[in-house]
């Protein structure tokens, strides 16, 4: 889903699915709680005594002899308690399995089996669901005689109208399975069907059934306490709702005999709690976003700028290059870490100068870290990656010098889009899908221009659009309404949108065709000379920017291998590692279609891209 | 207009579904529901004839020679036009009668307290999600208790704290008996009154499953591409918490609106019991423990369509919301 965090992701040790809940004291809290109710239900009934035993010292409060108390009719509420929640826990546990068994059924192998099977099962637990359930249970509840109402039917009843939304949890988790790559493989390779369910998808879909398990637990415990209470539950059967019946008719409540109606219904709540606590670290395992807690962003951390990182007029960087006044972006020394466990160094000491209206192009594999680089320079990294040292400078327009690194939170925002904006990978995910076109471009300019008057905001967006080749009539668009190509225009027409000195481009047509990508790269290249912005543009792809690019710098585990012009590039690639990325690319045109050939001392010239293809811009590209 | 017309069938087809049930849950139980219906009229002195016999067994089955197809649609055809019979607790009113004036209760009282209940819940959990790993955050886990708690001993637990004991609202009933009930300012200030407790006692239970589920997607919201864009843009982040992360993460718990809308409706109608509430809960309730099956099987008839109601309706906005579904969907 975010192929634009791969490069930012601290790499974790690789583990294989993991079943089992990762221990935190959320999870210790609520095994603590279950283990104990569990207990006290299994083994309480044999320490207390007689629950049913009168006597004739009605409704006392609890004492020494009596912890919790005594009934209207003498009868030990600690007693009752016990043999209550054996009944609670039993009921509960027996329904969860009816009910998962059931929803297990319909939804993993109705998924699974697919065509008209899964028509007709997702048809009848999605109706089972608009259904509601009680009032159902309690018609049906009510048209047994209460002589053949067991604890058996009770429990039938509540698992068949219990176990549709787990049914749809688990055939929304199956559909998305059943399309995995390795499910996929084993049904190629003529493995039997149950054999696919039973080996391949029901291990992947054991921490969902758990925790649909655990929900249905609670449901049924409610559920059969509600129906208890009313007096609907099984005959002769003793639950908490029972208990919580007697009180209720026993006027417990106004007679303030809270020692008979708190302990149940707080016998209840703790179970469902502590359910719910090892519910949590189950959605940990599903949903691993859930899982690491990050340490807060300390947005409004200023940091005093140190003089030495200042750029004076002329300073030498590293590759020798000079920097003239021409320059709109410095980066001095930077390195970022990732503060994991092993600290990932994934930018290391980098300098770069971005010069006015050029184009640098930052090349490496992936991972090599100029993603994390990129992110930096907008300060859009989170924690754990961290800027260790270094320094940003921007060099504004009116002559200020803006140090990046020490902006407060409001400064950071004014700052960014304004002087620098980003054209992110993947523009499938970079547009927000519930809002138009336009609300997304208008944000930007009731946030930066607070000045302007709806109407000049709307012309502003128009004509952005109208630059990059989209009809404003787009505006009114959603972004699913729009080709990809269209909408990383769009991403485009947004970076723009506020005249930025520097645009970053992170691989910005990496996830579009070729055509569609030479279009817009185009395109790209003729607003730059027209509006005389800097772009960074980050690629793994030299042949391209030897192509676009005024200077290249080349980047591999973080640090910056060799900065030089495209041709110099081209032509003397002085690093072993250029020359290695020249020689990776294949020539269409020239013989030698080298691949990675290490150690060979070959000159760039095979790998120069051949001529720009026949211009396939926006013509190529449809709407959808 | 395609998930428009789908939507609609589905309901269509949820409504036939439980009218089908309410057909055939008599038919299947052991014991003849009509006999003992009859028995009850008779003791109450009532003349039944053989066309009310007719209706109680079109309605709960019976020996009757008739085909069980006939049965069915002529049972249909009664339920179509709101013939649901004469209820035998509250003999001779019909059951469209004691429906009508119980309703509107339930409905204010768990349509105001489920609204309650859902702002409250995504708003904090919202900020929760937002504030990931800060103390409101870490209050998440306990606000489980609140959802694991059944909703009529904590109904028990608000009576016996703010009714018996501090007094400040009243025990029991919808409204002040003394007065009669219409659109006038005492009548509608006391009838508020008597709703505090109970819609506090659904707030207080539902809202916590709600700030769950908002929270869980906000945090997986917060890492999507669009969200790092807002960033980017230099946006406040009232506005990307709010538009970019809240609007997208609300989504789920809106299209699973129904599965919450059930759990409600289930605990409404024991809280109307504990709080002996002039709704429709309270009423079933009544009509289960009087064998009053006609009753019965008309309120379980008027939850389904409400229920069934409540959820067209929230589908329905549905596609305002998600602007995807109307083109895949």
């Amino acid at each position: 889903m975010t192929n634009l965090n791969a490069d930012l992701a601290a790499p974790r040790p690789r583990s294989g699915r993991r079943v089992l809940p990762r221990w935190s004291p959320k999870l210790a809290i609520g095994v603590g709680i279950i283990v104990v109710i569990g207990l006290w239900g299994l083994a309480g009934p044999v320490l207390v005594g007689d629950p049913d035993a009168i006597r004739d010292i009605g409704l006392t409060a609890p004492s020494g002899s009596h912890l919790l108390g005594t009934t209207q009719t003498g009868q030990d509420v600690l007693a009752q308690l016990a043999y209550a929640t054996r009944g609670s826990l039993s009921i509960g546990v027996l329904v969860g399995i009816m009910a998962t068994l059931l929803s297990a059924l319909f939804g993993i192998v109705g998924s699974y089996v697919g065509g008209l099977v899964d028509e007709a099962f997702s048809l009848l637990s999605n109706l089972m669901l608009v259904i509601p359930g009680l009032p159902l249970v309690i018609v049906i509840s009510a048209f047994v005689p209460a002589s053949a109402r067991g604890s058996w039917t009770i429990a039938v009843v509540l698992a068949i109208t219990g176990w549709a939304g787990s049914a749809r949890v688990l055939r929304a988790q199956t559909l998305s399975l059943r399309n995995r790559d390795y499910i996929q493989a084993a049904r190629v390779a003529g493995e039997k069907r149950w054999r696919v369910i039973g080996v391949e998808l029901l291990p992947n879909l054991l921490p969902l059934l758990a925790s649909q398990f655990v929900f249905t637990v609670i449901g049924a415990i409610l559920s059969e306490t509600g129906l208890s209470f009313l007096g609907l539950g099984a005959a002769n059967s003793a639950t908490l709702g029972t208990m919580l019946n007697y009180a209720q008719n026993g006027f417990a409540l106004q007679r303030g005999a809270w020692w008979w109606f708190v302990p149940p219904g707080l016998i209840i709540a703790l179970f469902g709690c502590g359910l719910a606590l090892v519910n949590f670290s189950i959605d940990e395992i599903i949903n691993p976003r859930l899982r690491d807690i990050p340490r807060r962003e300390r947005g409004n951390r200023r940091r005093e700028p140190r003089p030495a990182e200042r750029l004076d007029d002329g300073a030498v960087l590293d590759d020798g290059a000079v920097l003239d006044n021409g320059a709109v972006l410095t980066v001095r020394h930077l390195s970022v870490t990732y503060r994991t466990e092993n600290p990932v160094h994934a930018v290391r000491d980098v300098s770069l100068v971005l010069r006015r209206g050029e184009i640098l192009g930052l090349v490496g594999e992936s991972g090599c870290g100029k993603t994390t680089l990129a992110y930096a320079i907008n300060r859009l990294h989170r924690p754990p990656a961290e800027v260790t040292s270094g320094s940003i400078t921007l060099h504004d327009r009116d002559g200020d010098d803006l140090d990046v690194l020490a902006f407060d939170r409001d400064e950071l925002r004014a700052f960014r889009w304004d002087r620098l904006s980003m054209v992110f990978q993947g523009a499938m995910n970079a547009l927000n899908p519930v809002l138009t076109i336009r609300a997304q471009l208008d944000d930007v300019l009731t946030t930066h221009r607070p000045a302007m008057s709806r109407g000049e905001r709307h012309e502003r967006c128009a004509e952005a659009l109208r630059l990059v080749g989209v009809d404003p009539r787009r505006l009114k668009a959603y972004p699913h309404e729009l080709s990809g190509g269209m909408r990383q225009r769009v991403m485009i027409a947004m970076a723009l949108l506020l005249e930025p000195q520097v645009v970053l481009l992170d691989e910005p047509t990496t996830a579009l065709d070729v055509v569609v990508q030479r279009g817009i790269l185009r395109e790209l290249l003729r607003l730059r000379t027209a509006l005389g912005f800097a772009v960074l543009f980050i690629t793994h792809d030299l042949p391209l920017m030897l192509e676009v690019s005024d200077r290249i710098a080349v980047m591999r585990d973080g640090r910056i291998v060799e900065e030089a012009t495209a041709e110099q590039i081209a032509a003397e690639p002085r690093h072993p590692y250029t020359r290695h990325l020249l020689d990776s690319f294949p020539s269409l045109l020239g013989e030698r279609g080298a691949f990675i050939r290490a150690g060979e001392d070959e000159r760039g010239e095979a790998a120069r891209p051949p001529a720009a293809a026949p211009d396939g811009g926006i013509a190529a590209e449809e709407v959808r | 207009m395609r998930y428009y017309l789908r939507k609609l069938a589905f309901y269509a087809a949820a409504l036939w579904g439980a009218l089908t049930l309410n057909f055939f849950i008599p038919r299947m139980m052991p014991g003849n529901p009509v006999d003992i219906l009859l028995a009850k009229l008779q003791q109450r002195g009532a003349n039944v004839g053989p066309s009310a016999r007719r209706a109680y067994e079109l309605l709960l089955g019976g020996n009757t020679d008739e085909s069980l197809i006939h049965q069915y649609f002529a049972y249909l055809g009664n339920m179509l036009h709101g013939d649901f019979g004469v209820s035998v607790s509250h003999y001779p009113t019909p059951v469209a009668t004691v429906i009508t004036a119980s309703l509107p209760w339930t409905v204010a009282l768990v349509g105001i307290a489920t609204l309650l209940a859902v702002l409250v819940g995504t708003g904090l959990g919202m900020v929760a999600g937002w504030r990931r790993g800060t103390w409101l955050d870490a209050l998440v886990p306990a606000t489980t208790v609140l959802a694991a708690v059944p909703y009529f001993w904590l109904a028990l637990i608000l009576v016996a704290v703010f009714a018996t004991k501090l007094g400040w609202f009243p025990l029991l009933g919808g409204y002040d008996v003394a007065l009669s009930p219409g659109w006038n300012g005492a009548f509608l200030s006391s009838a508020l009154r008597y709703g505090v407790l109970p819609a506090l006692t659904i707030v207080i239970s539902s809202a916590g499953g709600w700030l769950l589920g908002m929270r869980n997607m906000m945090v997986s919201t917060l890492a999507e591409d669009h969200v790092l864009t807002a960033r980017a843009k230099g946006l406040t982040d009232r506005r990307i918490m709010v538009w970019y992360a809240a609007r997208n993460a609300v989504l789920p718990s809106v299209a699973g609106f129904a599965i919450s809308l059930g759990f409600i409706v289930a605990g409404s109608i024991v809280t109307e019991q504990v709080f002996s509430y002039p709704g429709i809960g309270s009423q079933l309730l009544e009509a289960v423990q009087n064998d009053d099956y006609a009753l019965m099987q008309g309120i379980f008839l008027v939850i389904t369509v409400a229920v069934l109601g409540a959820n067209l309706l929230v589908d329905l906005l549905y596609a305002l919301v998600d602007p995807r579904v109307k083109t895949t969907g």
